[in-house]
């Protein structure tokens, strides 16, 4: 890490009015959508729900009561386990795809963001389908096959939930890391093999260090998705009675009278474990340099893996597409093309009417993908721009409280979305704002919820890039602004439009936060579909969700060709086993 | 804006035919001054969680169609959260609700208890069954809906023929129900239940080792997929909606009573368009309302147009759990409940 000198404070605001500009408008948006809505979430959190009297009794009874800490440790298993399992499949595959020539990577890549645009709880839908104890298709088959009488699988338990949220959490960690192969130059590699170091050694003590911010991140990340999933344990814990964080909160709203303030209380000490991953992320990164991004010419080589190792590894590679895709996703089609579901796929039960219904003759479908696609996008461009002038900001230490900018964006992701649904409409309900029913309260709830995802790419990507270059434009005169729109900004072009799409995607697959933002015209698909299936109609949840799918990938793909596959900058020379 | 679907339209359409049919004829009298204030209003939020999605867009169709000029927006979430959000709206000064309908009798007693709701008499109260003519003396919530807690199975299986039945023995492992800590519907059964049969009905219960979900139509679901093929507290007229669809589902009325819970609604009384609101509401009580009802196998609320199926109320036993108190026997069901069952 370099630090820029601090300049003087007498004079900084005459010589550079632009900067404290952009730090001004910086600061009163993270204000806006961060401090405002969590200051209620905090101050709700201390008031009683049927007297609404200020009082300690929530904290008290959240403590005292292990009806309510049990799902507290049952979430941390879950999110622990979710984050452990995303981070050993999902690195390999990074690998994989981005480092080796292992067969079909642009399709393993192609499904892996597939994966990544699939509303998790669609998928748990798809898993019950196929894993339900005794009338999942696997299941059927399994008993078929051998003649035996009980079940191959139980997705009803905690081991399924924590496989159905790895699943669909892989995506995050590969990500991540694909991009954090996909920049890296090779001179330290070819420095270490010049040195004598075979291919592995060099993998081991260069390549996979020079990527552990992105593997931390993706691990951090991780945990959380797990903590804060809604959808997946709803469905798949729900039948053996196992309550964690989300579905506690849901009974929290769900209970008449809804207990709002105590669902406050109830997550703040999911803040704390957070503050406790990014500061040890903070402790281990900290000091350390990570600078990909030189001012040479890169490349990045490959690693022949050998005939068996390159199917074994597409072999690993494929259990993403297959258990996060392939195999859910025929299930939903399968329904989605049924007349009546329950009769299973026997002649005459063929239809394309749910699609019709969903795309044509169903205007509250077509508004709400107009809706998520439009919101996703705002969203996603606001996210990313904040996200990332923060992250320059903390990361260059541009002023001495950056750090606490850094925390603000950090903040958000954790509360869960229900809760953080009811702070934003206890923040902008009220005038001077009365922004309730608007597209804006959904959007800058959408922006805050993610913006920690658009700051840690941020992060990860500046520390990526070599302060030297911005020192160059300095010395030639240029200011911190034009620096970084000119130096910077290019450089981090990729990284920019990775986090795009790893904030678009999520926003696409929320599910909480709008709950109580939306407004009839302002309906998204994800909460669209979850009334459906609230109302039992799965012909319908399968088509929109089809409908879903398809619409995300349409712009992730255009969001792709407009990157030219990842890193343009890199000329990929051809695979060679030089270092072995 | 709710706009007319194909769908929609040829429903609407059946349903006026029948309507004639029938011999019923639209009340239009009466109405006029309400619509004119309504359409002076121009629109209308609806925040619903009773019917399913289908039936509750049919009747919309069928509302505009009547009422051209009103703008009618849905939102429809589960009963509770849209309850939520009418709290938080007040809690905010914010309300846009002009018309609520759930599930939970509750939410209109501490509405009422909070002066938050607009009294009006529906002009066509006469044509209400009888027994749910006047739910609040002071005319502040009306009957919405009429939900019918029974058993359903699998086409393949005879099933049991009452609750008492179902949890003899003969259904071990067979059976799926939803959550009283999630579901409105599967709260109100658990209270009959528990009313009726005392605590032993729980302990007999749970050792069928049932599969809980969360709302009732989970048990539609478990049955479609072979999962089980006996649902306790099952929606009525969603499983007979899956079995008109083609699905291998029936329902059972239990010869012990099925359980009846009303979905009620009111006018928030700061509705923002609060005439629109009085005027939806009072045409759910319509021959042409009627119909979407019977249509999409929902009893109706009208005492002269019978159910799907030629049924109605005189024809079935059915049992409703008293107002009086019901708030707490709601809290210990659900106590009693996680004891016992899961």
């Amino acid at each position: 890490m370099t630090s820029q000198p601090r300049p003087a404070l007498s004079g900084i605001i005459g010589h550079n009015l632009p900067r404290w500009l952009v730090l001004t408008l910086v600061t009163l948006a993270l204000l806006l959508l961060v401090a405002h809505p969590l200051g209620w979430i905090l101050w709700n959190s201390f008031h009683d729900d049927s007297t609404k009297e200020l009082t300690l009794g929530n904290y008290q009874r959240m403590f005292t009561r292990p009806s309510l800490w049990i799902p507290i440790v049952n979430s941390l298993l879950l999110a622990f386990s979710v984050a452990l399992f995303s981070t050993l499949i999902g690195v390999p595959l990074a690998w994989l795809v981005a480092r080796t020539d292992m067969p079909g990577r642009g399709f393993i890549r192609a499904m892996t963001m597939t994966a990544f645009v699939t509303p998790s709880f669609i998928g748990a839908l798809g898993w019950i389908l196929l894993a339900a104890p005794r009338a999942g298709w696997l299941n059927v088959g399994w008993r078929n096959l051998t003649g035996a009488e009980g079940q191959l699988l139980d997705i009803y338990t905690m081991t399924g939930t924590i496989f159905v949220c790895a699943i669909y959490t892989v995506p995050y960690t590969f990500a991540l890391v694909a991009s954090a192969f996909d920049e890296m130059a090779v001179e330290l590699e070819d420095a270490a093999t010049t040195l004598g170091a075979g291919k592995w050694r060099t993998m081991l003590s260069i390549t996979v260090p020079l990527a552990s911010p992105a593997f931390l991140v993706g691990f951090i990340l991780s945990f959380i998705q797990g903590m804060t999933l809604f959808g997946v344990p709803a469905f798949l814990l729900t039948p053996s009675g196992t309550r964690v964080v989300t579905t506690q909160l849901a009974e929290f709203y769900q209970l008449f009278p809804p207990e709002i303030f105590l669902a406050a209380a109830y997550c703040m000490p999911l803040l704390i474990v957070t503050a406790g991953l990014f500061w040890i992320r903070r402790r281990i990164l900290g000091r350390r340099q990570f600078t990909t991004i030189g001012g040479k010419t890169r490349r990045t080589r490959r690693i022949a893996l050998g005939a068996r190792a390159r199917w074994l590894g597409f072999a690993f590679a494929m259990i993403v597409p297959v258990t996060a895709v392939i195999l859910p996703f025929a299930a939903l089609l399968l329904v989605s093309l049924s007349k009546a579901w329950g009769m299973g796929p026997v002649s005459g039960n063929f239809t394309l009417d749910w699609y019709r219904w969903a795309l044509l003759e169903n205007g509250e479908t077509q508004r709400a993908i107009v809706n998520s696609l439009l919101y996703a996008g705002i969203a996603a461009s606001v996210c990313m721009l904040l996200g990332v002038v923060v992250a320059y900001i903390s990361e260059r230490r541009l002023f001495s409280g950056a750090a606490i900018l850094g925390a603000l964006a950090t903040t958000p992701i954790i509360i869960p979305g229900i809760v953080l649904s009811v702070g934003f409409f206890s923040a902008y309900t009220r005038p001077p704002f009365g922004f309730y029913g608007s597209a804006v309260l959904v959007i800058a709830a959408f922006v805050a919820t993610f913006l920690p995802i658009a700051y840690s790419q941020g992060t990860t990507t500046i520390k990526g890039i070599s302060p030297d270059l911005e020192r160059a434009a300095r010395s030639v005169g240029a200011g911190e602004i034009r620096t970084f729109l000119s130096i910077t900004a290019p450089l981090m072009r990729t990284g920019l439009v990775s986090g795009w799409l790893l904030v678009f995607i999520p926003i696409m697959r929320e599910l909480s936060v709008a709950i109580f933002l939306v407004s009839p015209k302002t309906n998204v698909m994800t909460t669209l579909i979850y009334n459906y299936k609230d109302g039992g109609n799965y012909e319908a949840v399968a088509a929109t969700s089809v409908v879903l799918l398809a619409g995300t990938l349409v712009i992730v793909l255009l969001a792709r060709l407009l990157v030219g596959q990842g890193s343009r900058r890199t000329r990929k020379t051809p695979t060679t086993d030089s270092a072995a | 804006m709710q706009s007319m679907t194909r769908r929609s339209l040829l429903s609407v359409g059946a349903a006026a035919g029948v309507g004639a049919a029938l011999g019923i004829r639209p009340a239009l009298a009466g109405d006029s001054a309400l619509y004119e204030a309504a359409k002076a209003e121009g629109e209308l939020n609806l925040y619903w969680g009773s019917y399913e999605q289908k039936t509750i867009d049919e009747l919309i169709a069928a509302f505009t169609a009547r009422y051209p000029g009103i703008g009618v927006n849905l939102l429809r979430q589960a009963s509770q959260t849209v309850y939520t959000r009418l709290r938080l709206e007040m809690d905010n000064d914010a309300v846009q609700c002009d018309s609520l309908g759930t599930t939970n009798v509750l939410h209109y007693n501490e509405l009422k208890s909070l002066d938050a709701l607009r009294p009006y008499k529906p002009a066509a109260a006469e044509m209400i069954p009888e027994a749910f003519r006047t739910l609040d003396p002071d005319g502040l919530f009306h009957v919405g809906a009429i939900s019918l807690i029974c058993i359903n199975r699998s086409a393949s299986v005879e099933g049991p023929k009452s609750w008492a039945e179902m949890v003899g023995g003969g259904f071990a492992g067979e059976i799926s129900c939803g959550s009283p800590a999630h579901s409105g519907d599967v709260a109100h059964w658990t209270v009959a239940m528990l009313a009726k049969f005392g605590e032993d009905f729980l302990r007999d219960f749970a050792a069928q080792k049932p599969k809980i979900g969360q709302s009732s139509v989970d048990s539609v679901t478990d049955i479609l997929a072979g999962e089980r093929t006996v649902g306790a507290s099952a929606p009525y007229s969603y499983t007979l909606t899956q079995k008109a669809a083609g699905n291998p589902i029936d329902v059972t009325m239990p010869s012990d009573d099925a359980i009846l819970n009303l979905g009620i609604t009111g006018i928030p009384a700061k509705a923002p368009h609060p005439n629109a609101g009085q005027l939806f509401n009072e045409f759910l009580y319509s021959p042409e309302a009627s119909q979407v009802l019977v249509a999409n196998n929902w009893p109706s609320l009208r005492s002269d147009v019978p159910w799907a199926g030629g049924l109605s109320l005189d024809q079935i036993g059915w049992y409703r759990n008293p107002a009086e108190g019901l708030t707490e026997a709601m809290a210990e069901a659900i106590e009693k409940w996680k004891d016992i069952v899961a």
